[in-house]
This record gives C-alpha cells, structure tokens and sequence, in this order.
C-alpha cells in the first residue's frame, strides 16, 4: 500500500497541466456542493426559528371545538388543566406558554390585510423578544427615522398590537397609529376591535408577512370567548428533536387522561377547517403536532433548493466523471511503458488496477478536501457579515434578510466522500484498460 | 508425470521446443523465431548474439513470459507457459524470473531504494526490517550505495543499468533475463556489469541468459547461442579471448 500510496502521490505531483485542471474543477464542483448545502441548512434554519417564534412551539397541544357538526373553531378550552398536564409530562421541557390562535382583516386608513392574530402573555413570550428585533422607522415608513420607535412590552397593555415591518409598509401605519380588527365570530357574526401599533418587528421571512400579536384579552373579547380557553400550548423543549417522541408521548398521557384526541396530520391548523368541519363530533378533541407540521405548507422552499442544488451537481459531477476519465485515460497511454514494466517483473492486473484507481482517489480526496474545506470558510464569512438579500422575494423564499449559510460537519464529509467516490468510479474504466495492457508493452513503446 | 525420474541439475530449467512467433505487420506477418529448440540448465551462463532483427529479443521476451509464442511451446522450470493462467504466469515472473531491459525502464517517480525495492513489495511475505537489508545489501552489490535516494534521470546510464539489474536480483531468481545488457554503457562501465552477473551466477547458482552485440561480452558466456533470421545457426562454448579464466 505504501508503495501504491507513493507512486500515485508522485505521479499527482509530477500531473503537470491536466491534473492541475482536474483537481481545480473537482475542487469548485465540491466547494458548490457544500455551500449549496450550507444555504439548505441555512433556509433550513432560519425556517425553524420563524416557525418556532411565530406560529408554533416545537410540539402544540391544540384542538377544535364543534358546538354543531357543521362548525368548527381552532380553540381548547380548559386551557389551564390541558396546560399543566402537559408541563407535568413534557421531558426536558425548556418552558411552556399557550396562545391564542385568530385570523382577521387588519384595516388602516389606507389600506387592509389579512393577517394570522397570535393572542400573547407578553410575560410568558420572553424566547419572542428575544428572537424578533424591532426594525428601524426608515424600514416601514418613507422618510422615517434611522431608529427603533415603539416597545414591544407594551403589548401588556390592552388593544395594542406588533406588527411585521412589510405589513406597517402595506398599512401605510406606524407607532402610535391605530388599527381595526375585523373578524367573525363562532355564530357567524362580524367583530371589531380598535388597537394601537406599539411595535414594529423586523421581518422574518415568509411567515411574517401575515403573523400580528397583541394581548391575550383582545382576542378573547373579538371573539367573545371564555377566559379558560385558548389557541394551543406551545411546548419548547431544550432538543428540538425530541419533538416527535414527546408529542406521541403526550398523544397517550392525554388519551389516558380522558381527552378526546384527532389523529395526527402532519398540517399547519388552519388547513385542517374542512377537514373538521366534514366530520360529525361535536364538543372537543385535542390536535396534537410538532412544529414541522405547522410550516409544512412552507416546505416546498427547502425541496425546491435541494432539487435545483442535486440537479446542478449530478450534471456537473457527469461532467467532472467524464474528465477524469478522459485524463486517466490520457495517463494510462502515456504511461504503457511503465505499466507493461510493472507487469513484466510481476506486477498482477488487479494490482495495476488498484494503482491507477488509488490515483485517482487521492487526487479526488486532495481537491476535493481542499474545495470543501475552502468553500466552508467562505460561508462561514458570508453568513458573519450577513451580507443583505436586497428583494424582498427572496427573502421570503430564505425566511430571512440576510444570507444564512450553515455549515454542517456532516455535509462537509458527505461532500468530500461523494466526490471523491465519483472520482473513484470514473477512474474504473481507464484503470481497467491499464490492467489489460501485457506485459509486453514494456518494450514495444520504446521502439 | 508425479514421479521425479530426474535429477533437479540435469532436467533442464528453460526449455523451447519448436517455437516460432510471428508480428503481424499489416496484412503480412513477420516471422521473428522460425523453430527454435533449446534446453537452459541451471546455474548456466548463455549468450544470445546474432546481428539486429534476428530475434534475440523476442526470444528472451517469450522465456521471460512477458508474451506467448505462436506455435511451439515455452517451458519454465517444466511448467509450459502457454497453459499458465494470467496470474500464474504473473506469479512466475514474480517469483522466478528476472527481467533486464535494454531500455533499463525504471519507474521514474521512485528512487534507487524504492526501485529495487519494488518486485520485493509485490511478492509480500518479507518484514520490513528483513526487506530494507535485502534492498540495502543488493544496493551495495551494485555500488550505488551514495545514490539510494536518487532518482533515475539524475543517474548515469551505467547507474541506472545496474539499479535494473538490482531490480531484477533482490528476489533472487532462479532465471535472469537481460537483454543487451551493456548495449547503452561505455566499455568500462559494461565490463563492470558483466562482472556483477558472472559474480552472482557463481555465488547463487542464478541461470543467465542475456543477448548481446558484443564480442567482447560474448566471451564471458559459458554458451554462446548465434541466431541468424530467427534460427538456431550455432550453439556452443565462446572463443576465449579477452577475459582469463579465474572467476
Ligand atoms: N512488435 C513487433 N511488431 C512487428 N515486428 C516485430 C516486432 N518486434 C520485433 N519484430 C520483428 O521481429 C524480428 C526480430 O526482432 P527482435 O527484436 O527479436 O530482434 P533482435 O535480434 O532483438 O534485434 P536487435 O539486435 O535490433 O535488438 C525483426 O524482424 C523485427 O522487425
Ligand atoms: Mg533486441
């Protein structure tokens, strides 16, 4: 093995042009890869945080309530016995709130939107403030100030509201202004409620873009409701990958506890209304999910990257099979000689076989460590300047405003492992047509 | 055949029995060897000579397994190579003969150590400490002892000469082949060569066979074997000239 080891590393040394070539075009192709994946990951990430901030905890114990079979309203009542249970039973559980859940038209002078209403106990929501930064006036309002208007604990007092920056803009409102809820009640009738913007939260991503919280109470009189009611417990637990377990285990203690339970769809709430208005049960039953399931319509993003970045490098690790095997087969006639040399003092195919493929795999482990290794420092340094996305699209589609990168070690080696194997395999074909070449080519090429 | 009726001194370690191989040239074919019987004993000391296009190499090639003759048969040691399988004839090269090349073919990436080394590494088996003593010893032998980490374009034709015949030697074969073995040295530098093989003939009993142009090298030889056109035209002891009987 050393000796193989030695051979080919001097070879790779001596490669001159075409290897160089190579290596460098293995090198890019695998940095791509890898930041391709650091920008998944990132989306990835930046997804989570917005969904865990904004809509969901990592597991929710929500539910419907149906006064008839025709009807159905995304509340629990009993909310501070449904709560406790599940504090009790929640394994490394980091803390627990419940919110409420609504959907209303939001209407300023000028304009209105449709906006997702999260009813909050601004004491319960310390991981929400720390998590949404308020944006500076001259992000919403033309002309505005370079500075944070408004304060978000302001939200304890009643009829107040926070605001995403894209949905003041579309408002034409800022801090101070007020703001009418329109919504319609369990029986069908209209509601209003008058608020104040006490707080204007930089944007975070997709989901922000039609999320409003305010005070508990307000919704509660929007809707007319009980105060022991409520949208759904949030749970966060200090792994979020332990959602799925903690959520079939509570799925079980509240079945035992006599709670009537939906089976689990993997949805966000507010795509399970026909659902459960089809369905003849009336009063309550829990709906337990993790916070997967309540961005799944959102999903599609993180597909669609994966599917562009693996189309991409599929074509281009063609590509690069196509020159290593090329160059290889180039390498294997140029050196005949000493393949035909080697054979002749006893050198097996297999073993001619094994050199040029261990070749090839050092040249791809060399450059595509060397690409890997290089393109994770890149997107260390791109995702620590936050370089800004300029459109607003596009960050939407990131769920941020500036470039996430995240670089995992696993993708790094997962990278470096799937070139470097390509290189292998490409390498098979030329290594084979050196294996075949008898012994005596050790002295015809010299005639 | 599984009784030994002979002695292993008198059954004959190389023999061709009317072998003949073509080159296909085209649509001709060159006949290169046109029935060639020959029997080798062990330990012997046999010059192939005949003037360019004779067939000196093509014959050593066939006893040296690096190809196959078209009609006849090879015997190596008794075992017929043209019925030998890839890895057996591998195997055979590896562990039976030694290939000297006119054209020395080094490995050029690897040093003297690690040129001489090599056939040592393919056949396994020795311990690290047991294989660099060989290699050493065999540097020694050829007296190249200052260049063991040097590489072959930055030896002298004579150096590189005998890191081939080290080469071909560190596994101690039972048959060397080399062919022209002096062609590209100065006088000097050949004598010096022939020396070498004549001293491990003696001592290890390694049968020789090497061709040359040489008159001089020729007499060195215990067997002189002429090929003229691919045939056989003498076969006997060299005219002693030069060289004193004495090694
Ligand atoms: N690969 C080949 N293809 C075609 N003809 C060949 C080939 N190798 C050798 N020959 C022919 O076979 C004949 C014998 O060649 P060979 O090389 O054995 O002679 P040689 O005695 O070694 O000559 P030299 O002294 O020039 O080395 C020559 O006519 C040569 O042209
Ligand atoms: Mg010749």
């Amino acid at each position: 093995m050393g000796m193989y080891l030695t051979i080919a590393s001097r070879n790779l040394r001596q490669g001159g042009r075409r290897t160089v070539l190579l290596m460098l075009a293995l090198a890019l192709v695998t940095g791509l890869l890898v930041f391709l994946l650091a920008l998944s990951r990132g989306v990835n990430v930046s997804m989570t945080r917005a969904a865990t901030t904004l809509s969901a905890g990592h597991v929710n114990v929500a539910g419907f309530y149906k006064a008839t079979p025709e009807d159905a309203a995304p509340i629990i009542q009993g909310v501070a016995a449904i709560k406790k249970i599940a504090v009790e039973n929640t394994p490394n559980l980091d803390y627990a709130l419940d919110r409420h859940r609504g959907w209303a038209k939001v209407v300023s002078e000028t304009s209105s939107v449709w906006c997702g209403l999260h009813g909050i106990d601004v004491r319960e929501e310390k991981a929400l403030f720390e998590t949404i930064t308020l944006a500076h006036q001259d992000a919403y309002v033309e002309g505005g100030r370079h500075a944070v208007i408004g304060d978000a604990q302001r939200l304890s007092e009643p009829d107040t509201i926070l605001l995403f920056a894209s949905q003041a803009k579309r408002l034409g409102v800022q801090v101070g202004d007020q703001l009418t809820l329109r919504t319609e009640t369990l029986r069908g009738q209209s509601n209003t409620a008058d608020v104040t913007v006490v707080a204007v939260a930089e944007d975070l991503g997709l989901m922000s873009s039609w999320a409003a919280f305010l005070p508990k109470q307000t919704i509660l009189k929007l809707y007319g409701l009980k105060p022991d009611t409520s949208g759904a417990v949030q749970l966060y637990l200090k792994d979020i990958d332990e959602a799925p377990a903690v959520m079939a285990h509570l799925r079980e203690v509240f079945a035992d506890a006599g709670y009537a339970l939906m089976d689990h769809d993997p949805q966000p709430f507010f795509m399970k209304f026909e659902t459960v208005i089809g369905q003849d049960w009336t009063g309550q039953k829990l709906d337990l999910t993790i916070w997967r399931d309540e961005v799944s319509f959102l999903t599609w993003v993180l597909t669609a990257i994966d599917t562009v970045s693996y189309l991409l490098i599929a074509i281009l690790a063609i590509l690069i099979a196509i020159g290593i095997m090329n160059a290889l087969y180039i390498a294997v006639r140029e050196r005949t000689q000493e393949v035909g040399t080697l054979r002749a003092i006893g050198m097996g195919r297999r073993q001619v076989l094994g050199m040029f493929v261990l070749e090839a795999l050092l040249l791809g482990l060399v450059a595509t460590t060397a690409g890997a290794t290089l393109s994770a420092i890149g997107a260390l340094i791109i995702d620590w300047i936050a370089v800004p996305i300029p459109w607003p699209a596009a960050q939407a589609i990131f769920m941020n405003d500036t470039i996430r990168l995240v670089v995992e070690p696993a993708h790094l080696a997962a990278a470096i492992v799937a070139f470097t194997f390509v290189t292998g395999i490409s390498a098979l074909w030329p290594a084979m047509r050196a294996a075949r070449l008898p012994p005596i080519t050790a002295i015809h090429q010299t005639e | 055949m599984t009784t030994h009726t002979e002695t292993p001194e008198a059954a004959p370690i190389v023999e061709l029995i009317g072998v003949t191989k073509d080159y296909p040239l085209g649509k001709l074919t060159v006949p290169a060897l046109r029935g060639i019987d020959l029997a080798i004993a062990r330990g012997d000391f046999i010059a192939i000579a005949g003037p360019s296009g004779s067939g000196k190499t093509t014959l050593l090639n066939l006893v040296g397994c690096v190809d196959v003759p078209t009609a006849g048969a090879v015997r190596i040691g008794g075992q017929t190579t043209g019925e030998l399988k890839e890895t057996q004839l591998t195997s055979l090269r590896l562990h039976k003969l030694g290939f000297i090349f006119q054209t020395f073919n080094l490995v050029g990436v690897l040093n003297v150590f690690q040129n001489i080394e090599l056939p040592l590494l393919l056949q396994g088996g020795l311990s690290k400490t047991e294989r660099e003593r060989r290699v050493a010893e065999m540097i020694e032998k050829v007296d190249l002892t200052p260049q063991t980490r040097q590489r072959p374009n930055e030896l002298s034709g004579g150096q590189r000469q005998r890191v081939a015949i080290a080469r071909a030697l560190v596994t101690r074969p039972a048959i060397v082949m080399a062919d022209e073995p002096t062609a590209n040295l100065d006088s000097g530098t050949g004598g010096a060569i022939i020396e070498l093989m004549k001293e491990i003939n003696r001592v290890d009993h390694t049968t020789f066979i090497f061709s040359t142009h040489d008159a001089h090298v020729m007499s060195h030889a215990r067997r002189l074997v002429e090929l003229v056109d691919g045939r056989i035209v003498s076969d006997r002891a060299p005219d002693r000239q030069a060289q004193p009987e004495g090694a």
